[in-house]
């Protein structure tokens, strides 16, 4: 791996971190606050907090797998490199899926499972989230996925894994 | 400084051949380590001989590689050569095809009946009318009585000897001190008759010229193979293995009483431990596989560049282990060792690996090429374009790159080849712990492990997992615009072979 590449790693990384616990917060409750219900401070440390956290150590558990795979990867030739591009796409798929799961989970499973309100005195055992706010959590999910696992995969994957994620020769790939 | 080297028979074919190959890995250098140029000539009556073919082939393939490389390699190929062709020396007589159309018996009886007995005395009735177009059948006095004919005087002045001879004469004028090496056996006809011959002419052709700074050396075959059938009764004069002995003891006696007049150094290399090939008279049938000796007595041509005693004449080489070749038993084994197998890993990387590669992008769009391939960014346009250039870099598609890719092809497949003949054809019971025979064959899988293709100490001390052309495609990948000053298919050629070893 490249020192630079190294460099990018642990800033998408310390980036990541950032965003997830601090910036997504102060957006959730400076920006689009009106669209996650009535009750933030019950949504950001019990429904947000804890979904987005899992998120993050599913995108970098994942993220560590790829840099192992292809850190240790002797591929014979390009078409074996490129043959890693759908084990990149199937996994940020699942990223997608469960970050949209954790959101399900935290939101309404794991109350209906606790027969619990988040809210007191709603009378719902789930977090009433306006349809807005769904769409939100659905599109922040995708926007982490991007954060937390495209964008170190696209800057550190190493040796000649460089290029193989989507939009690393674009971005990369002149001299 | 300039080297011409004359290959004399099929022995001296193959020896040309190993020398080609030797150029081409670059160990042909001057002591200030520029590469020499290198002229080749080969003398062989016997114009089907396949022996004769494979050393033409591997000189024309380097040729044509150097020629479309032109000035774009810094390390990779930079030895010139220069290819003088192939003269019979049946072919100043008029189409004569056997010894008594060269000598017509009926004009020496008639002008000379003294002389037409002595010719009768000399060569029973089946070697005068033997034809000689297969070679001269083992039998060095057919040999010598041809080559005696050859007046260099003359030759200088028209035919296939002429531009050689001019090119000697204009190095020579010029300062330099140009060396004539010659190669052959010693054991078989055309080999033992025509190097001393042409040795000697070519020595008396220099001092009639005061041309004193030309050295003249030769490499000299002593037997290192048998032949596993022999002649039927229809084979005619054919050449005999039980013959060799007899005639190198009658070479080495001449080389004793009267070699200095031939020769200013000699090299003597055979082997006690014969390979085995299968009987042939010659042409096309006869395929010898390549031999180490022949590429021990190609490193006679680069040892003679180092300083010698001026006393010594002839060198004599041995073997640690008596059923073993290993690189210890080489001259210089660090450099040669090194040489070999860089061209080696370089062959067996850029035909099974690189240019497979290049073949693949012919089929993708450049940017699906280079997904899986980003040290193609380096040598090529990363648009792709089927014309023009970008930043240099010419297409990946473009004619003259795929005709370049195509000559180093050829030519790496015939360095390969000469590799695993010479590492696998060694004689019964005899090792060499120098190449990974197997290895060294053309494949279409994608060869990525290159620790094993050299053996013993010119094997590069790198961990296995860490030898792979994997490797050397990150390499190329981290490379600064700066440490590669050719692109396309020159420079990807050049910086694989830098990074080769």
């Amino acid at each position: 791996m490249r020192s630079t590449q190294y460099i990018w790693l642990g800033v998408t990384f310390a980036f990541g971190i950032l965003w997830v616990f601090i910036i997504q917060n102060l957006l959730f409750l400076n920006v689009f606050s009106a669209l996650l219900g009535q009750d933030l401070n019950v949504f950001l440390p019990q429904v947000s907090s804890p979904s987005f956290t899992v998120l993050w150590f599913s995108c970098i558990t994942a993220l560590f797998i790829w840099i192992f795979i292809t850190w240790n990867g002797k591929p014979r030739n390009g078409a074996e490199v490129r043959r890693m591009q759908p084990l990149w796409w199937i996994s940020t798929i699942l990223l997608v899926l469960l970050g949209w799961f954790y959101q399900l989970l935290f939101t309404v499973l794991i109350w209906q499972i606790q027969v619990t309100s988040p809210v007191e005195g709603s009378g719902v055992n789930y977090y009433p989230l306006p349809p807005g706010g769904w769409l939100l959590v659905m599109v922040f999910v995708v926007f982490n996925v991007l954060i937390l696992f495209w964008l170190p995969t696209l800057l550190a994957s190493p040796r000649t894994y460089r290029f193989v994620v989507p939009g690393a020769v674009r971005l990369l790939g002149g001299r | 400084m300039s080297l011409f080297a004359i290959g004399v028979g099929g022995s001296g074919a193959k020896c040309l051949e190993a020398l080609c190959h030797l150029h081409a890995c670059g160990l042909l250098q001057s002591g200030t380590g520029q590469p020499l140029r290198l002229g080749t000539f080969l003398v062989e009556p016997d114009q089907q001989s396949t022996l004769l073919a494979r050393a033409q082939t591997a000189i024309v393939r380097y040729d044509k590689m150097r020629a479309l490389l032109g000035n774009k390699a810094e390390s990779f190929a930079r030895g010139e050569l220069r290819n003088y062709g192939t003269w019979s020396p049946l072919s100043t007589a008029s189409g004569a095809i056997s010894l008594d159309q060269v000598f017509p018996k009926a004009v020496l009886r008639t002008q000379a009946s003294g002389l037409a007995a002595l010719f009768d005395c000399l060569f029973p009735p089946e070697e005068q009318s033997a034809e000689l177009d297969v070679g001269f059948r083992g039998r060095p006095p057919i040999g010598s009585a041809v080559m005696s004919r050859v007046s260099l005087a003359s030759e200088a002045q028209t035919g296939q000897w002429q531009q050689m001879l001019s090119d000697i004469q204009a190095a020579a004028g010029a300062g330099e001190a140009p060396t004539i090496h010659l190669f052959g056996s010693v054991f078989g006809g055309t080999g033992a008759s025509g190097v001393p011959t042409l040795g000697q002419m070519l020595k008396s052709w220099l001092g009639e010229l005061g041309l004193t700074s030309v050295h003249v050396n030769a490499s000299l075959l002593l037997p290192y193979f048998d032949f596993e059938g022999q002649g039927q009764e229809g084979t005619g004069v054919h050449a005999e293995a039980r013959n060799f002995q007899l005639n190198t003891d009658a070479a080495l006696q001449y080389l004793r009483s009267s070699g200095t007049t031939c020769f200013d150094h000699v090299y003597l290399i055979g082997s006690d431990i014969k390979a085995r090939y299968g009987f042939s008279i010659g042409g096309r049938s006869q395929s010898n596989a390549a031999h180490v000796v022949e590429l021990l007595a190609a490193l006679g041509l680069r040892h003679s560049l180092q300083p010698v005693a001026e006393d010594a004449y002839a060198y004599v080489l041995s073997r640690a282990a008596p059923n073993q070749i290993s690189w210890n038993d080489i001259p210089d084994n660090e450099a040669v060792g090194q040489g070999l197998s860089r061209g080696a890993r370089f062959a067996v990387a850029w035909l099974n690996n690189f240019s497979l590669e290049l073949d693949t992008a012919q089929k993708l769009s450049m940017g699906a090429f280079l997904s899986g391939a980003p040290w193609a960014r380096q040598f090529f346009q990363p648009s792709g374009k089927a014309t023009g250039t970008q930043g240099g870099r010419p297409s990946i598609r473009s004619t003259e790159e795929l005709n370049l890719k195509s000559a180093i092809d050829a030519y790496s497949e015939t360095l390969l080849q000469w590799l695993n003949q010479f590492s696998s054809n060694t004689g019964e019971g005899f090792n060499q712990e120098l190449f990974t025979p197997s290895l060294l064959q053309r494949n279409p899988s994608y060869e990525n492990a290159l620790s094993r293709v050299v053996r013993g100490s010119a094997r590069p001390t790198k961990e296995e997992r860490q030898d792979m052309a994997e490797d050397i495609k990150v390499r190329m990948d981290k490379l600064s615009p700066k440490e590669i000053p050719h692109n396309g298919v020159a420079g990807l050629a050049d910086t694989l072979w830098s990074l080769s070893f």
